[in-house]
């Protein structure tokens, strides 16, 4: 308020012509001024002369770089294949590509992306072992998986795509019963397809309820030898109920197994982060097996997860504590990782992705925090450098991490522009 | 997204400027699709929703890293549902979220299961939540809907979010507006965020253009007056149509350097527009 009322005594209306005659006079000092704060100010009053609409922005705060969100590997065509939250793209690089530490970046030898793929914000990526299609999750603002072949490059709409719920996060594929899991986070749920589901196909299964620990699920794995189902939830969670607005509507006409997504009002709550296990084929409102909670656990925002039913071991990237916690599939409670992947010379950044290569005995993290995906050996350990690393951006360029940015605030004391995700 | 964050950047930040600090971590209770933030400058705060777990964060204005809420609303009396927008009221210490049915309204330093201390029924569907400002100067809060008994499009539906609703700031139960802005002169398609700028009685919006489009050539930040009603043009347009904007989504002033920050969701960037005019 006091800077509304000095602004009030200030804003006397000016005509376009003396701003224009203004934006001339500062433009002809700043070019032989030697302070950029003049060049500055020239740039806004030359932009303010010119009519609102047709403006340019006197600043843009953009990534311009990929920032790599999930990862698999194309274990047949030796590809390795990221999602691009920030650029809205699916790149694909040769998985032997070990980014120079002096080179800027590795160009991806295929891009998928632009307007006609129906790509924004993708979390989670499935390869089809037989076929390379690749499958995408949308996570945000478009409500569908979308699946492309692997010839598929440049602006191409989905070879096939499936309706999904609002707010998928992982997918997981049991390629023997041609099963895909979903999970989704505004419903706290999985749901699952057929592999070959497109349009509006309804779910074959439904997992969701009060009972399952489902809290804001996002990455998924699976056991198919174990029959076991693993789910990262980062804690918050409120009741579902039926949509009110849906009453009278003929149960024909609501699609099977669909999340209920009307939030009870009041119900809400902000649990600790667990990763919950479940049967394969769990549906309804399961209780989970097990569920990894507790301080020891270390867990904090578990994002992408990926089994290794051989060893019987549980990968987990944990964005927020820059590490790689693996446990024991058969963990439970308060149980501490059996070892961590972390330090500076992992080159571990806010990891979201994670991808086993058991074909060649690797283990692939996508950093969102710092433009990476990086190799290791499945048993690395501690602050150990990666096998290989692909760099999407020069290595000084932060990964800005804005997704969405559905909000902005501006803080006036500390001349700081805040944006929320 | 992957990652939820508040990420603050220096005023003349841009390109891959680094941020200055961020609020991130489980600590901080924070999750993703935070449609909403406020600034309060009166008393150092910063006020978040969070849809999960249907609660309203609020941060103490330098807050960084991994720090906790100094308060969260939460809980079944509170009634909050989807929480995804809301707006501060910082004279009047009051805190506004726009659910379904309605608006609640909160007192600014409500703390854990509060009852709302009154709720607004516009009788249109707010459950899309575009947009919420307050005007304390002239007592005004400004809405997004559709025209009260217009029945246009369905419900949650962008039509649902095709003009400017403008209550008194302390209206509450079932009340008509005392003014709707909207219609083919307009241009208002689907507004996403509304700010106002009450030294000069203006409201500005974000126009997002048809909802379904990734990306649109008709989205634009508008600007009316809280004199305005009907199908009024904007009295300026910025970013667009056919301009910078794609899919713009929050907004903010500031007034002291006589611009206006927009962020927008198909660039995945925050812009910021010299906008003298309005000052």
């Amino acid at each position: 308020m006091i800077e509304y009322s000095r602004n009030l005594r200030s804003a006397l209306p000016t005509s376009r012509l003396t701003l224009f005659l203004i934006a001339g006079l500062i433009s002809l000092i700043a070019d032989s001024a030697p302070f950029s704060c003049v060049k500055v100010r020239a740039q806004a009053a030359a932009e303010s002369a010119t009519p609102p609409a047709k403006r340019a922005p006197l600043r843009v705060i953009r990534d311009r770089y990929s920032a790599l969100s999930s990862v698999a590997v194309d274990l047949e065509r030796n590809e390795v294949v990221g999602t691009d939250e920030n650029l809205f793209q699916i790149v694909v690089y040769e998985r032997l590509a070990d980014t120079p530490r002096t080179a800027a970046m590795t160009e991806p030898k295929r891009v998928i992306g632009g307007l006609k793929t129906r790509i924004e914000f993708q979390c989670g990526v499935y390869i089809d072992p037989a076929s390379g299609d690749i499958y995408s999750v949308n996570n945000d603002t478009v409500d569908k998986l979308v699946i492309f072949s692997r010839q598929a490059k440049g602006d191409v709409p989905p070879d096939r795509f499936l309706e999904t719920p609002h707010g998928t996060f992982g997918i997981a594929v049991d390629e023997e019963k041609e099963e895909l899991f979903l999970t989704v986070q505004h419903d706290n749920a999985v749901v699952v397809y057929r592999k070959t589901a497109s349009g509006k196909d309804a779910p074959i299964r439904l997992l969701q309820g009060g009972r399952t620990g489902l809290a804001d699920p996002h990455g998924i794995a699976i056991d198919t030898k174990n029959r076991l189902m693993f789910v990262a939830n980062h804690g918050s969670v409120h009741s579902k109920m039926a949509d009110p607005r849906l009453e009278g509507i003929s149960s024909l006409q609501i699609k099977a197994n669909w999340p209920l997504n009307e939030g009870a009002p009041g119900s809400g709550r902000i649990l600790p982060p667990s990763i919950t296990v479940y049967p394969l084929d769990a549906s309804g409102d399961a209780i989970p097996l097990r569920v990894i909670q507790g301080p020891k656990a270390q867990l904090n925002w578990p994002a992408g997860l990926a089994v290794d039913p051989e060893r019987g071991e549980l990968y987990v990237a944990n964005d927020m504590s820059d590490a790689v916690l693996v446990f024991r599939e058969t963990d439970g409670g308060d149980a501490a990782p059996l070892r961590a992947l972390r330090g500076p010379k992992t080159g571990i950044k806010n990891p979201t992705g994670v991808f086993l290569d058991k074909k060649n005995g690797e283990l692939w993290i996508a950093s969102f925090g710092n433009h990476t995906l990086t190799v290791y050996p499945p048993t690395a350990q501690g602050d150990t450098a990666p096998l290989r690393a692909i760099r999407s951006a020069p290595s000084e360029a932060p990964s800005l991490m804005i997704g969405n940015p559905g909000a902005v605030a501006y803080d006036q004391k500390r001349e700081e522009i805040l944006v929320p995700n | 997204m992957a990652h939820p964050q508040i990420a603050a950047f220096a005023r003349s930040a841009e390109g891959n400027a680094r941020a200055t600090r961020k609020i991130e971590g489980q600590g901080t209770l924070l999750c993703r699709t935070m449609h909403a933030i406020a600034y309060d400058e009166i008393h150092d705060e910063i006020v978040v929703p969070q849809p999960f777990g249907q609660a309203v964060l609020t941060f103490r204005g330098s807050a960084r890293g991994e720090e906790a809420p100094i308060r969260v609303i939460q809980g079944p009396k509170t009634r909050l549902q989807n929480t995804a927008v809301l707006t501060l009221d910082a004279v009047n210490n009051e805190l506004f979220v726009v659910e379904r049915d309605g608006v609640l309204v909160f007192p600014r330093e409500g703390n854990g299961d509060i009852a709302p201390r009154r709720i607004l029924n516009p009788g249109v569907d707010l459950s899309a939540g575009g947009g919420i400002a307050v005007d304390p100067v002239h007592d005004l809060l400004i809405l997004t809907g559709s025209e009260p008994g217009a029945n246009r499009g369905e419900a949650g539906s962008a039509a649902g979010r095709d003009g400017l609703l403008v209550y008194n700031r302390t209206d509450q139960g079932k009340v008509r507006p005392r003014a709707f802005i909207g219609g083919p002169k307009s241009g208002i398609t689907n507004i996403t965020r509304v700010q106002v700028y009450p030294p000069r009685g203006w409201i500005i919006a974000n126009i997002s253009g048809q909802l379904g489009e990734l990306a649109s050539e008709g989205a634009f930040v508008g600007v009316w007056s809280i004199t305005d009603k009907g199908d009024v043009p904007p009295r300026w347009t910025i970013g667009g149509p056919k301009g910078t904007l794609k899919k713009p989504r929050g907004l903010a002033l500031d007034p002291k350097n006589k611009t206006l920050i927009v962020s927008d969701k198909r660039l995945n960037a925050v812009l910021t527009f010299a906008f003298p005019e309005i000052f």
